[in-house]
């Protein structure tokens, strides 16, 4: 009996082998074409890798890095863009980046901000491809294939607050973000102060939603705002969809984030701040190119601003809701900030009374960077460690 | 409106996702077949509804679209458990798994999409009561579909012989064969109904209650319906309150955080499981209503 | 476990329901049944290659070709060296927490709780290793965060099993809703007091010292882990299929009133069935963290726990075939990058593969039943 099955299986692994080589055989045959023909055409081509965390269709932060990327591959001749969404903020990157590198990449943009850690691990163990990391503000050393890149995002996020400010006629500005991150902390901070300067008696509710992008969540957390009687909504996530949503319903104003989503509610849009990311990757690849990455301001922590003329997020066009003498004045403080001025200028307290800010002092982006509390004008908490 | 109100709003609307599935697994469950796949079936009914809306401008059509999907699904979890005698736990796992590939790749050109949701809508005369009124008739079409169900899920469980035909199979096949029906059809009837319901509660999320389509949007909510129907020890109106309540803590955090209270959501959020762990340790000890027989075999019973 | 899980190669099945009648008879059954095996592996070479053809049909729907994503899986996961280390580093939590399916299986306990063992595992080794780590000497903190990741699991496992035993709650069911709780405890320790308080707001533990992290092996991206899960996949063969423990388990699953007769401590037996399978996946957990990620973060788990539970079923709960059927969905895991980077079809679509992978066989569980009838 034993013997038989041994036999029996025999035949059966016989068999697998027989239709598993004939079948490896043909695709490889079927495939050869194809594999030759994607090899051919990138030729000399750079291969660069995009790795976003969430959908690239996320009307978001995702949808932006996308948008650019396709920029890049249609504007630069000599560069190949691979491209991986939905990739989750584990070491699932880690094997995206791998694959990446096993597709011929030669440069990697990690474009989430969880994927910091993996992300210069990585750098550090291929120091044959430059890595580069979307949002992170590192202290210690660089290795020299490694980078961070950003933008002074509170800049065009305070002119939004302005216009949230103008319009509100319950003084309850309401703001969903997903982490109490130094970014997001700025921009509520940029938001409320912007808001406080057309309209000292605004103040911005927050919740936090402890997740990149969860529309469930937003939907609660916006709900809950337009209950306590906010009638403007904006946001610091990946994707603004259902908050958008949701003030729609409520026939509220919104401030948007990341990427232009006027179209989502044209007459509830008040403006927003969008990035517009293709210059900057554009001037990173060609740094790279040139041989000259190692030692530039790429191979550190790069933030473009508003007085460099190099800030990736810009102003998002007006909604019909915003007056043309708002409109003129916020302009007007766009203009200000590029020569120089800074929303955070002293003196500035946090929500306890607490000095932030020294009258008269203007904070670097590095001392901005390290604000961990909310500006007073501000209602919520931030949750503490 | 204050935030206590506010959450009850919140914890219907979101609660009514839980409700609906809930009583679905629930129809499953007294037939004999546990469905895992319930978050799975809730997965392909939001998309479903989403891409139906979306092609016919239709929130409503689009609720019938979900319904659809979650019980195609359901009825393949049906064929491999039923007909195929596949490990029902198994089956429902792959359900799922299947579930999130099959949305996932389909669902990509869905996150674009805007759509109209279904519209609240406030039931005159009774959206007037003072505080109960705008929490429970302030609400859309689903919502209210949900109270249609629980009364009609308790009336057929009660009251009918399709209710009794159920249970029977849940507990004796062989009774019910003998009497000349045929239990295998039961099943799979209680099983794709199960999954329709299920789909219908994935939609409340896509078209109703949030009205975007992402992927894995419902993010546990069908393991909670799991979660209710064995907290509820198999009877409806306990299914009703467990499905709200849950919900309700689901969505009080938000509510929380904007009346300035910081709470970590994560220990709500794992209150449903244990007080559905503490009950089942009550109803085991009690000895008192127990699984359906065949869904106790079926549990012990993996291969 | 009942007779129908009685594994394919054991022929003791069969004899024991082959008639004790006469030889002709004899022969007519066993020839019946080498009929019925030809049929069962023919029918399971189809059922695997139409499930291949439905996953190229979808594939064919979303506009690529079906071969050359075959051959890209293949090619990107099977053909380079720094995507089989990524597939070996994966397939030692998913191993290890089939396996924490696979031995109280063998005692007919369903254990649907991997993915919370491992997660407990995960936070057991973190709370030694962020306390202690950057103290004392690497290997005596790895010794420690073994323990610890151990002892998490088993409890996490262990409280079902009690449960079980003594109040006859479904473990199947308690098993699974402690998966929930256990991500909750995790999240709600990176969200507050384990939070890495020195670098961003994410929820996220301050990483392990470079000293406690596992070290590499040969200076690749693998990890001594990888080493200890293979030596744990070994002892458990041994302990499940030569030691006296495990033959008891195997006859508490198989026939608990033919045990209790015999005189075995049944409640024994189950809880320290699910005791040890705790503390494999705990292992696993342990190993994931401190090999590989690190540090704690949100979906450290990512559904191995669930993808492990698969695994375990498609390989019998028969520890080396687990460890195949682990490898395999590793594999296909990783290849959703290859698809994705290749054809732009979404990374989901090898959640596909999976689910037709196991719904093959699934498709298949009425013939196996009445093969080992």
């Amino acid at each position: 009996m034993l013997k038989k099955l041994t036999f029996l299986k025999k035949r059966v692994l016989k068999l697998f082998a027989t239709i598993g080589g004939t079948a490896s055989l043909l695709v490889s045959l079927a495939s050869c074409g194809t594999s030759t023909a994607s090899a051919s055409s990138s030729g000399s081509a750079t291969t660069v890798g995009f790795i976003m965390v969430g959908s690239r269709s996320d009307y978001g932060y995702n949808q932006a890095v996308y948008v650019a990327s396709q920029t890049v591959a249609a504007e630069m001749s000599n560069v190949k863009v691979i491209t991986a969404d939905n990739i989750p903020e584990n070491s699932s990157v880690t094997q995206t980046m791998q694959a990446m590198v096993n597709q011929g990449a030669k440069i990697i943009f990690a474009t989430s901000y969880g994927y910091f850690p993996y992300a210069l691990k990585f750098a550090k163990s291929h120091p044959t491809i430059t890595v580069l990391h979307q949002g992170e503000y590192l202290t210690g050393k660089f290795p020299g294939n490694f980078g961070t890149y950003w933008g002074e995002a509170f800049e065009p996020v305070s002119l939004g607050g302005m216009a949230a400010g103008s319009v509100t006629k319950t003084n309850k500005l309401g703001f969903v973000y997903a982490f109490p991150i130094p970014q997001t902390i700025d921009n509520i901070d940029a938001f409320e102060l912007g808001a406080q300067s057309v309209n000292p008696k605004a103040k911005t509710y927050v919740v936090n939603t402890s997740n990149w992008c969860d529309p469930l969540k937003q939907t609660e957390a916006a709900s809950a705002l337009l209950a306590q009687g906010a009638d403007v909504l904006s946001q610091h996530q990946d994707c603004q969809t259902a908050v958008i949503e949701a003030a729609k319903q409520a026939h509220a104003y919104v401030v948007g984030y990341h990427y232009d989503a006027s179209s989502l509610d044209p007459s509830g849009w008040l403006t927003g701040s969008v990035w517009n990311w293709a210059p900057l990757y554009k001037s990173i690849i060609s740094t790279i190119l040139s041989g000259h990455f190692k030692g530039s301001k790429y191979n550190a922590n790069f933030v473009g601003s508003f007085a460099a003329h190099d800030n990736p997020l810009v102003l998002a066009p007006f909604g019909p809701a915003v007056s043309s003498g708002m409109r003129s004045k916020i302009l007007a403080e766009e203009a200000k900030l590029k020569a120089g001025a800074s929303i955070f200028k002293g003196p500035i307290y946090c929500q306890n009374g607490q000095l932030l800010v020294p009258a008269g002092v203007t904070p670097t982006y590095a001392q901005i960077n390290n604000f961990s509390c909310f500006v007073k004008g501000v209602v919520g908490t931030i949750p503490q460690g | 409106m204050n935030g206590f109100e506010q959450t009850l709003i919140g914890g219907i609307a979101g609660g009514t996702a839980i409700v609906i599935p809930a009583l679905g697994e629930l129809t499953s469950e007294l037939s004999g077949i546990v469905n895992l796949g319930t978050e799975g079936c809730m997965l392909v009914g939001a998309l479903g509804a989403y891409a139906v809306t979306v092609a016919t401008g239709s929130a409503e059509i689009g609720v019938a679209g979900g319904a659809v999907a979650g019980a195609v699904f359901g009825l393949l979890h049906a064929y491999l458990t039923i007909y195929r005698k596949a490990d029902q736990l198994t089956s429902g796992l792959v359900i799922w798994f299947l579930a999130l590939g099959i949305t996932g790749v389909l669902g990509t050109g869905y996150v674009n999409d805007a759509i109209t949701p279904l519209p609240i809508i406030s039931i005159p005369g009774l959206s007037q009561v003072p505080w109960l009124g705008p929490i429970l008739f302030r609400q859309n079409l689903l919502v209210y579909a949900g109270y249609i169900l629980i009364a009609l899920m308790i009336f057929v469980l009660r009251k009918s012989r399709i209710g009794l035909l159920l249970k029977a199979t849940g507990e004796r096949p062989e009774v019910v064969s003998v009497a000349g029906n045929h239990p295998n059809l039961i099943q799979v009837t209680a099983v794709t109904v199960g999954a329709l319901f299920a789909g219908i509660g994935g939609a409340q999320l896509s078209v109703g209650y949030v009205g975007t389509w992402f992927d894995d949007m419902t993010s546990g909510y069908g393991f909670v319906a799991v979660a209710v129907v064995l907290f509820a020890s198999w009877k409806p109106l306990r299914v009703m309150v467990g499905a709200y309540v849950f919900g309700i803590a689901l969505s009080a955090e938000s509510v929380l955080q904007t009346n300035g209270i910081a709470i970590n959501q994560y220990l709500l959020d794992a209150l449903p499981y244990l007080v559905t762990l503490i009950a089942l340790v009550i109803v085991s000890r009690r000895g008192g209503r127990k699984a359906p027989e065949a869904l106790s075999r079926a549990l012990t019973d993996v291969t | 476990m009942t007779k129908t899980s009685v594994d394919l190669e054991n022929s003791q099945g069969s004899h024991e329901v082959s008639p004790k009648a006469g030889s002709s008879s004899e022969i007519a059954s066993k020839i019946k049944t080498v009929f019925r095996r030809h049929r069962f592996v023919y029918l399971s070479v189809g059922t695997y290659i139409a499930s291949m053809v439905v996953f190229g049909l979808i594939v064919f729907v979303k506009g690529s070709n079906p071969f050359s994503v075959f051959f890209v899986i293949v090619q990107s996961t099977m053909f380079n060296g720094g995507s089989l280390e990524q597939i070996v580093l994966r397939t030692v939590p998913i191993s290890l927490a089939a396996l924490a399916v696979a031995v109280p299986a063998r005692a007919g306990l369903v254990n649907v709780g991997g993915e919370g063992q491992l997660i407990m595992g995960a936070i057991g080794a973190a709370g030694v290793g962020l306390a202690v780590g950057s103290t004392i000497p690497g290997p005596l903190a790895w010794l420690l965060m073994a323990m610890a990741g151990a002892v998490a699991g088993a409890i996490w496992a262990g409280i079902p099993a009690v449960m079980r035993t003594v109040t006859g709650a479904s473990e199947a069911v308690t098993t699974l809703l402690m998966n929930f709780v256990a991500n909750d405890i995790m999240l709600y320790l990176i969200y507050q007091p384990w939070r890495d308080r020195f670098s961003s707001g994410q929820p996220q533990s301050q990483p392990l010292s470079q000293s406690a992290q596992l070290p590499s092996l040969f200076g690749s991206q693998l990890n001594i882990g990888v080493v200890v899960a293979l030596a744990l996949v070994i002892v458990t063969w041994y302990l499940l299929k030569r030691s006296h423990w495990g033959f008891a388990l195997k006859v508490v699953g198989g026939n608990q009133e033919a045990a209790r007769r015999a005189g075995l401590p049944i409640s024994r037996l189950l809880i320290s069935s699910m005791l040890v399978g705790g503390a494999l996946a705990g292992l696993g957990g342990m190993l994931n963290f401190a090999g590989l990620e690190i540090q704690l973060v949100p979906g450290i788990t990512a559904t191995f726990g669930y993808i492990a539970f698969l695994a375990s079923w498609l390989g019998r709960h028969d520890p080396y075939k687990v460890l195949i059927a682990a490898s395999l969905f590793s594999a296909i895991a990783l290849s959703s990058n290859g698809i994705q980077l290749n054809f732009g079809l979404n990374g989901s679509i090898v959640d596909i593969l999976l689910a037709l992978i196991v719904i093959a066989p699934l498709f298949l569980s009425k013939n196996r039943k009445a093969l080992t009838k």
